[in-house]
């Protein structure tokens, strides 16, 4: 017996190592990454430019923090689990609806609940495939943002539809403290959605069911109920997320879509920074700033922007292969 | 309040056409172990699931300390104060040792998670039940076996449980684990909790249980107070079956060779091997892991090629390249891996068994269904396959039975040489009496029959002479009556070398 316990122990100890070596090589990465844009690109360390990234990157964070969500929620292994491809187009989507309403003379309250409304009602869309239909969250999910994309394509004609407000222009150029309003978006909901998934027992129960199923269901959690929520409140942030967007534009414009890669692949590249490798709302946090500034750093440099998608895909491919093969070894 | 924590009466449950319980009664004592018993497909595990909400039961009625229960679910149970500890340790990986003690039950502050309490209870409670010390930061994942059992019974205790029922609890623990396992259940049992007991183990169930009830069947077989009873008298409650009539006795002529194998050799696996078989008779191969008999089955089976020897079967030299050929030739083999070569799960009984014979039951490319449906139905009838028609699809069968019907494939081909691999491993003790029976039956008929067999119990009493092989040499023969199994194992494993050769 002496031995195997000892087996286990070592393998035990093997794994930890490896889990601290892949979480300090992140973080070294990420030092090093940046380290070598503030050398080499030109503003790169200036306040405005690091402001600048922030706020461009509120919108990406926010959509992000949904999809991270979604795999606490649902499961974090990608390709059997959940995700959600429709988070990008149905913030695009809400944003049309929005725009719309807003120009057909709506109250600004009330678009912005139509807005988050839609989100919402996406949301609800993707679990309903998922829970009651039983399809695989790949497949649901882009489908559901086909439809999302297509209802935006109707709705706006294929067109960008300009719009402005107090409450936009508020939001786009206003600054408590010294901090811009997007900055304290960001601040306000980070803290909301992480006091939700990491100081409430609510959020013990989310991760317990994306976790293993079985065993929560075995505990008397409601699975179904968990996976709508998650999904639900992925649509809740695509809804919120369409209203920066478009003060940020001061209009609609079809593309939103085009953020599902950074907005996948800061998801994914969170778990790395998280102590169980499990999505986390602080490890997505700093994986989405990552990405920003990655996308800033390229453009400074002068690299062609075509270079970033490439770059964000392959941390895609790096990060699911990375976890997928950590997964491996921990069954053998 | 009633002395009754659990009263299950008149369970029923039907899976499709499929009786798996049928009028079952089961009293649970509060503050006394209770212990449940039964042969593999007897129901235990059907009638633990409806407890806990994962079936629906299709007739009877629960109560719960007194108090009716209509709909059961996996929440609603809990709230009743039964817990539940599964076999398979059904834990969040990712979760911490605290997290896992308290889900769906987590100390708050406000809205807020009580993190610092739920550790420090946690900690607590695994100390003052079970006397020792698990971080409550470890993930699931990384707890032993042992501790993980820990945790899930800290969970239900933490929960206050009134009733605990224990799935196999002692499945993956070493033996000074179960001691102190059986020391915490002792103690709650003095608190005035009711626990439940499942294991294979009988001599867990005489040590620890107050009471036991026996299924055989998917039915009641008896309820016994282990104190005033014997491990025999619950086993023969399990199988009904008297253990000396397990081997039915044969009375089937032995007459000429049929298969005939001299010096057969395969580099690296077996060499100069002699083997004869007899029309009539049921030939005994054994031997350790690796020490060639599987491999001489394949040879003989064309899964495989010997280098050298001659192979003759119905007085013809033969090599067969494939099991085509051999199945050709009067072969059948039934394989020891049932998981690969075993049933289409979504055809039904009847396409299983016919499909390796049905050429013999076809005209002109036609399949004549008349006299493929008297095959098959004699074949259910004779194996006992508990099913209700041949249509059903070999999805709905349980286990044993859909290994029957994997055997009753096999079975249809006509075959002269039956090459039997380990045909009762993993099958329940009334499903090797049916096999028992039905190699009697082909013995009968004339048919040759070759049976490696890694139960060395059943090779002495089936096998009208035996032969066995150390590292792919025979070292031993033997006629049936002057070997037990005991010596059996030392020639096998190589201790003894007393080679007898057959007059």
């Amino acid at each position: 017996m002496d031995t195997t316990v000892s087996d286990t122990k070592s393998s035990i100890d093997r794994r930890a190592l490896a889990a601290v070596f892949v979480r300090l090589g992140a973080f070294a990465a990420l030092g090093i990454i940046l380290l070598y844009f503030a050398i080499y690109a030109r503003g790169f360390t200036s306040s405005f430019n690091l402001q600048n990234v922030v706020e461009q990157s509120v919108i990406l964070t926010i959509l992000a923090y949904g999809m991270t969500v979604v795999f606490i929620g649902t499961g974090t292994d990608v390709q059997k689990g959940g995700i959600d491809l429709a988070v990008a187009a149905n913030a695009g989507l809400s944003g049309a609806v929005f725009v719309t309403l807003l120009n057909l003379g709506w109250p600004e309250p009330l678009a912005v609940l139509a807005a988050i409304f839609t989100g919402m009602a996406m949301g609800f869309l993707n679990g309903l495939a998922v829970v009651v239909f039983r399809m695989i969250p790949l497949l649901a999910t882009l489908a559901v943002m086909n439809i999302a994309s297509g209802l935006e394509l109707t709705i706006t004609e294929n067109n960008v539809i300009g719009v402005s407000s107090e409450f936009l222009s508020t939001l786009q150029f206003g600054r408590f403290l010294g901090i811009s309003a997007l900055a304290w978006v960001l601040i306000v909901f980070t803290i909301f959605v992480a006091f939700l998934m990491h100081y409430s027992p609510f959020g013990v129960r989310l991760y317990a069911v994306g976790g293993f199923p079985e065993a929560a269901r075995a505990a008397g959690l409601n699975v179904g109920r968990n996976i709508y929520f998650s999904y639900i409140f992925s649509g809740f942030c695509a809804g919120f997320t369409s209203i920066l967007i478009v003060s940020r534009l001061s209009a609609s414009t079809l593309g939103t879509g085009l953020l599902l890669l950074p907005v996948l692949a800061a998801a994914l590249l969170g778990t790395v920074f998280s102590r169980r490798f499990v999505p986390t709302i602080g490890g997505t946090l700093i994986a989405s700033l990552f990405v920003g500034f990655l996308a800033n750093g390229f453009q400074l440099l002068g690299v062609s922007s075509y270079w970033v998608s490439g770059v964000q895909g392959a941390l895609i491919l790096l990060v699911v292969a990375l976890t997928s093969f950590a997964k491996k070894s921990e069954g053998a | 309040m009633s002395d009754i924590a659990i009263d299950m009466r008149g369970i029923s449950k039907q899976f499709g056409p499929v009786k798996a319980l049928e009028n079952v009664d089961l009293q649970v004592r509060k503050g006394s172990v209770h212990g449940i018993v039964g042969a593999n497909g007897a129901g235990k595990s059907t009638i633990i699931k409806i407890l806990a909400g994962i079936y629906r039961l299709s007739d009877g009625e629960v109560e719960i300390d007194g108090k009716p229960i209509d709909t059961i679910t996996p929440a609603s149970i809990e709230k009743e104060g039964v817990h539940f500890i599964h076999q398979d340790r059904l834990l969040v990986p990712t979760a911490t040792a605290s997290e896992a003690v308290f889900l769906n039950n987590e100390p708050r502050v406000g809205p807020f998670l009580n993190a610092r309490r739920m550790k420090r209870e946690a900690v607590e409670l695994i100390k003052k039940h079970f006397q020792v010390e698990i971080d409550p930061d470890t993930l699931v994942r990384d707890l032993s076996a042992a501790q993980q059992k820990i945790v899930q019974i800290s969970r239900a205790l933490a929960n206050k449980a009134k009733v605990l029922v224990l799935d196999e609890p002692t499945a993956a623990l070493v033996a000074a684990e179960v001691t102190s396992l059986f020391g915490v259940l002792r103690a709650l049992r003095d608190d005035n909790i009711a626990i439940v007991f499942i294991s294979h183990y009988m001599q867990e169930i005489m040590d620890i249980c107050d009471d036991v009830t026996i299924l055989r069947n998917g039915e009641n077989a008896g309820n016994v107070v282990p104190a005033e009873s014997s491990i025999e008298e619950i086993v023969a409650l399990m199988v009904n079956r008297d253990t000396s009539e397990m081997y039915p006795r044969r009375t089937a002529e032995i007459g000429e060779p049929v298969l005939q194998l001299e010096n057969g050799t395969r580099v690296g696996h077996f060499e100069n091997v002699d083997v004869e078989v007899h029309k009539g008779e049921v030939l005994g191969l054994t031997g350790l892991l690796g020490s060639g008999d599987k491999q001489l089955l394949k040879c003989m089976f064309g899964l495989d090629q010997f280098d050298a020897g001659t192979f003759t079967l119905n007085g013809n030299r033969r090599q067969f390249g494939s099991p085509a050929e051999a199945v050709k030739a009067g072969l059948a083999m039934i394989p020891e891996d049932r998981r690969a070569h075993g049933v289409a799960v979504d055809l039904s009984v009847s396409d299983n068994i016919s499909i390796a014979s049905i050429n013999s039951h076809s005209n002109n490319g036609y399949v004549d269904t008349k006299s493929e449906a008297n095959m098959v139905n004699g074949l259910i009838a004779e194996l006992g396959v508990k099913t209700p028609d041949r249509f059903l699809p070999v999805r709905n069968l349980s286990g044993g039975n859909q290994q029957k019907v994997v055997v009753a494939k096999w079975l249809s081909c006509e075959s002269s040489v039956y090459l039997l691999d380990d045909p009762t491993v993993a099958v329940d003790v009334g499903a090797k009496v049916e096999i028992y029976n039905l190699i009697n039956r082909l013995a009968g008929e004339g048919k040759g029959i070759i049976f490696v067999s890694s139960d060395l119990e059943e090779t002495v009493e089936m096998c009208d002479r035996i032969l066995v092989m150390y590292r792919g040499r025979i070292v031993g023969k033997y006629q049936r009556g002057e070997i037990d199994s005991d010596q059996l194992l030392a020639v096998a494993s190589g201790a003894s070398t007393d080679i007898r050769e057959v007059p």
